[in-house]
């Protein structure tokens, strides 16, 4: 790199960790040797990267082959069973929208969990947990390492959660086909994609949000509009949607608007809405419930008479405001360079973006090639998420994830249940919201059992990557492997002296593993 | 025995320590000192999240108000097994074992509690009652969690707040450390013979001690200190005092480790346990019942903890919240529909119990939300603030409650 202080297999090293999700066997090297600034090219052009393998992998996820609609059809079937099954037995009922068990799922212990066969697990809930792992399996096995990492960082920035009712349903679809197409292109684009989303919509509610005082044609259609008959009407509008669009989406919370704003933002949405939400229905446009009026967000004024086109205006004015440039660049730069990111970089970014119209892997591309993304005080200087450690762990063993929902439920363990942050925030992005006390001792356990070969979820293989020597050769292979030569003395030592006491070379091997995964350098990147 | 926190906290820089001593040794020694007065700073919060919403009419019964058993004929606690607690209101009989405490006044109920929004989702509302900021979803941080942030009276230990599950609930979210135990005995690094375990555990703190930086080497201190603490604490040999009985299952069990801890002085401020099973949409009961059995374990359980602990309830108050009540009719399925207000309970030495507090709002159609549910007389956040305020000493109640002021005369459930 121009002016770096960094060797090739260190730049190599970095790239790797931050662009993708950590390094394989191999990979360093591998990255080093073609020149890390050819690598980072081309993952800038996911198109041209042959993924075939992780395609067929996919394959092997059932969900992938049913639509939003299948998806509602089967959910509504199974609370039917359980309706009965519990008047039945005459339990209690859990609300449709409580906050399931399926996302606290311990990291088992003892007690083998069920196979992913189970018939006694419904069908809507196996779903639910694959999807979370096929998120899981798509990081670890991607060969377009940055287009994955992107997609979680746009799963964050437009959060929505999965637990939430028709969520339950809405939110694979709203990964595969709003998230995943537009993860690397313009961010107008993207902003519309999540705004005309029945995921979004019911989220945040703006399916409900009506123009004070308007009632639809026919009640009969309204009272359907639930699917089994919603229990109120919405009599007003509804704000969320449009004060998240602001704070969140798009302007940041220091963007200069107003309460005001907020409202008539809401105002412009109204109508917003999802055809039969509880069928998995697509995104429809109420005219009944539209408020006509005229409406003045940020000082641009938006003249009364007008339908939907209104709402695609604001989406544009919003996604083009200096604001959210600033905001959103400054969150890239927070994933990828520092928890706290440098004014430099950032500008850099507001810079492309204002060049580029907005078009990510440009703005992206400038994060890249600027100076703080290679300066020495920002390598190393970030904590995994949990999703980077369980991903960047299993990579670094080479080891094979399976199809069921249990790596993702390690990941969930560790503090990060995929498609469940509930708040429309996001996972947030700062090392303060995930090391404790507790997530630590968990990210340990996770590395010992991974070394072991006792982690669910994935095969390890060990030789694959260790060869098994004596206690200096095995310390220097895991350094250059798993650390990519960052080992500290003072973890030389400690292994040294974990290893005096261990003959047999495969025990030897998983503990030298586990302490490095579990140990201090391999929680950051 | 006892450990002081004081002494633990001091002999927790075990990165102070230069290579070649044994860090673990100095820190065993520290341990073993016993401090020669206790700390002052000993109040303790234990909030139970009743999820799902409580029928707050069934647990607190109008046996006083005719509208009760016209609108409930089903399902309805009968005037004869009420325990009348002040003429109108009365205990349903489940939790009879809270009588006494009752009596004693170290029991109080506030009733028509709940959000001022007015939303019947369990999802947003218990996201209100956890963020304390009703209607505003984007609040990262739960409001326990802030009250830990802005604390600086009470020292910060390893155990200072604890949920017990298996996740940090948002209401614990935010940037103040806190723990989530699932079981207090597998607290720690897992191996199958505890010689195996100590050696990981040791190689693990030794690593972290000489190669951790920033809030990774603050973090594993703070892990590290809690194993050791409860390794001697050795919590598969807890007894209860008092012949205190806690019922089978996870609230009895998180109520037992919460005992635990607090009696081993390990610094346990506020503490956090979810009690499910509440959404009784169909065949709720009566006296009998579903709703009666999971009354009955949450009295089994605040008996026994209050049992066990004794004397130590001096300086602990247990409250109980929940998203929002059921409506005040019955439905079509002997069972109740999401309502608005609910009732909580409040318990411990500094309350002052025996009494029903809030304002009622009455029965009559007219007189409710929405003309189905009771309606909110008190903001749960005038609650929530009067906890943190009188009882722990907080004082900047506007950085815990963001936008809101709370009532000065709050609803009354501690001694000033």
């Amino acid at each position: 790199m121009p002016g770096t202080a960094l060797s090739p297999q260190d730049s190599a090293f970095h790239a790797l960790n931050r662009l993708a999700y950590g390094p394989r066997p191999g990979d360093v090297l591998r990255v080093a040797a073609g020149g890390v600034l050819r690598w980072i090219d081309r993952q800038l052009s996911p198109d041209g990267i042959n993924d075939d393998r992780l395609a067929q992998q996919e394959r092997q996820f059932a969900i992938l082959a049913y639509d939003r609609g299948d998806l509602a059809a089967m959910y509504t079937e199974v609370r039917r069973e359980r309706r009965e099954r519990k008047r039945a037995a005459g339990e209690t009922a859990e609300g449709s929208d409580s906050v399931g068990a399926q996302h606290a799922a311990p990291l088992p212990k003892q007690t083998p969990l069920p196979t992913p066969a189970d018939p006694m697990i419904p069908k809507s809930r196996r779903l639910a947990g694959e999807f979370a792992d096929l998120a899981v399996v798509r990081a670890a096995l991607a060969e377009r390492q940055l287009y994955e990492v992107m997609v979680d960082f746009w799963t964050n920035h437009f959060n929505v959660y999965f637990a939430k009712g028709a969520d339950r349903f809405l939110t694979p679809d709203y990964i595969e086909h709003t998230i995943r197409p537009r993860a690397m292109g313009k961010f107008e684009d993207l902003l519309i994609a999540t705004a005309k989303s029945p995921a979004m919509l019911f989220y945040l509610d703006n399916w409900e949000s009506v123009a004070p005082g308007a009632s639809p044609q026919s009640p009969l259609s309204a009272r359907r509009r639930g699917g089994q008959g919603v229990r109120r009407m919405p009599k007003g509008i509804n704000e969320n949607y449009a004060r998240e669009l602001l704070e969140l989406h798009t302007l940041g919370v220091d963007g200069g608007y107003t309460q005001h704003d907020v409202i008539d933002v809401a105002r412009i949405f109204t109508g917003w809405s999802i055809g039969r939400p509880q069928q998995g229905g697509d995104f429809e446009f109420h005219g009944w419930a539209h408020d006509r009026g005229e409406k003045q967000v940020l000082s641009v004024r938006f003249e009364g008479g007008r339908d939907m086109d209104e709402g695609i205006r604001l989406l544009k004015l919003l996604a083009n405001h200096p604001a959210t440039m600033h905001h959103v660049s400054r969150k890239l730069c927070q994933r990828f360079v520092n928890d706290d990111p440098p004014d430099g970089c950032v500008d850099d970014a507001v810079a492309t973006w204002q060049r580029s119209s907005g078009d990510i892997r440009e703005v992206l591309r400038a994060i890249f090639h600027g100076p703080d993304f290679w300066a020495v005080q920002n390598v190393r200087a970030k904590v995994k998420t949990p999703l980077e450690f369980v991903v960047s762990a299993a990579r670094a063993v080479a080891a094979e994830p399976d199809t069921s929902p249990r790596l993702a439920q390690v990941v969930a363990r560790l503090g990060e249940p995929l498609y469940l942050h509930v708040a429309p925030d996001g996972y947030p992005e700062r090392e303060a919201a995930w090391v404790n006390s507790g997530a630590l001792l968990d990210r340990m356990n996770a590395a010992v059992a991974l070394a072991a070969g006792k982690l669910p979820g994935v095969t390890v293989v060990l030789d694959s990557i260790v060869s098994a020597g004596d206690a200096d050769q095995l310390i220097s292979v895991v350094n250059e492997k798993i650390l990519g030569g960052t080992m500290s003395e003072n973890t030389k030592q400690v292994l040294r002296r974990q290893l005096a006491g261990i003959s047999d070379p495969m025990q030897a091997r998983a503990l030298a593993v586990g302490l490095t995964i579990g140990g201090p350098e391999f929680q950051r990147q | 025995m006892t450990i002081s926190r004081r002494v633990f906290v001091k002999s927790g820089g075990l990165a102070l320590f230069s290579f070649g001593l044994d860090p673990l040794f100095l820190a065993r020694a520290a341990f073993a000192v016993r401090p020669s007065a206790r700390p002052p700073d000993r109040r303790i919060l234990v909030c139970l999240f009743q999820r799902g919403a409580v029928d707050g009419l069934n647990m607190i019964v109008p046996h006083g108000d005719p509208i009760y058993y016209r609108e409930r004929p089903r399902i309805a606690v009968p005037e004869k097994d009420v325990l009348d607690l002040d003429g109108y209101f009365g205990l349903h009989p489940r939790l009879a074992v809270l009588k006494p405490l009752w009596d004693s006044k170290t029991l109080a109920a506030v009733h028509a509690i709940g959000s001022p929004d007015a939303t019947r989702s369990h999802f947003d509302a218990q996201d209100y009652l956890e963020s304390g900021t009703p209607g505003m979803k984007a609040t990262p941080d739960g409001w326990l969690n802030r009250y830990c942030q802005h604390d600086r009276e009470h020292q910060d230990t390893p155990f200072r707040a604890v949920a017990f599950g298996p996740q940090l609930p948002r209401i614990l979210a935010g940037t103040a450390p806190s723990l989530a135990i699932d079981d207090l005995q597998a607290f720690g690094l897992r191996a199958p013979q505890p010689a195996a375990r100590d050696r990981l555990t040791r190689a693990f703190e030794e690593l972290y001690a000489g190669s951790a930086t920033g809030l990774l080497s603050t973090s594993s201190r703070e892990a590290f200190a809690a194993v050791q603490m409860l390794k001697r604490l050795d919590p598969g040999q807890y007894r209860p005092a008092n012949g205190a009985d806690y019922p089978g299952g996870r609230l009895g069990k998180a109520l037992l480790e919460i005992a635990q801890l607090i009696k081993a002085d390990v610094g346990l401020h506020v503490a956090f346990a979810d009690v499910t099973g509440w959404d009784t949409h169909v065949h709720q009961g009566a006296t009998e019942g579903q709703l009666a059995g999971r009354l009955g374990e949450l009295g089994q359980a605040l008996a026994a903890f209050t049992r066990d602990l004794g004397d130590g309830m001096r300086d602990i108050v247990v409250f109980t919240m929940s998203e929002f009540g059921r409506t005040v009719r019955e439905n079509g399925s002997s069972g109740t529909d999401h309502g608005h207000a609910t009732a909580m309970l409040v318990l411990g030495g500094p309350v002052q119990g025996g009494r029903v507090l809030g304002k009622w709002p009455g029965l009559d159609p007219a007189q409710r939300f929405e003309g189905r549910d009771v309606a909110v007389t008190t903001d749960f956040r005038d609650l929530f603030a009067e906890l943190l305020a009188r009882h722990l000493g907080a004082t900047d109640l506007s950085a815990i409650f963001p936008g809101y002021t709370p009532d000065p005369r709050f609803p009354g459930a501690i001694s000033a």
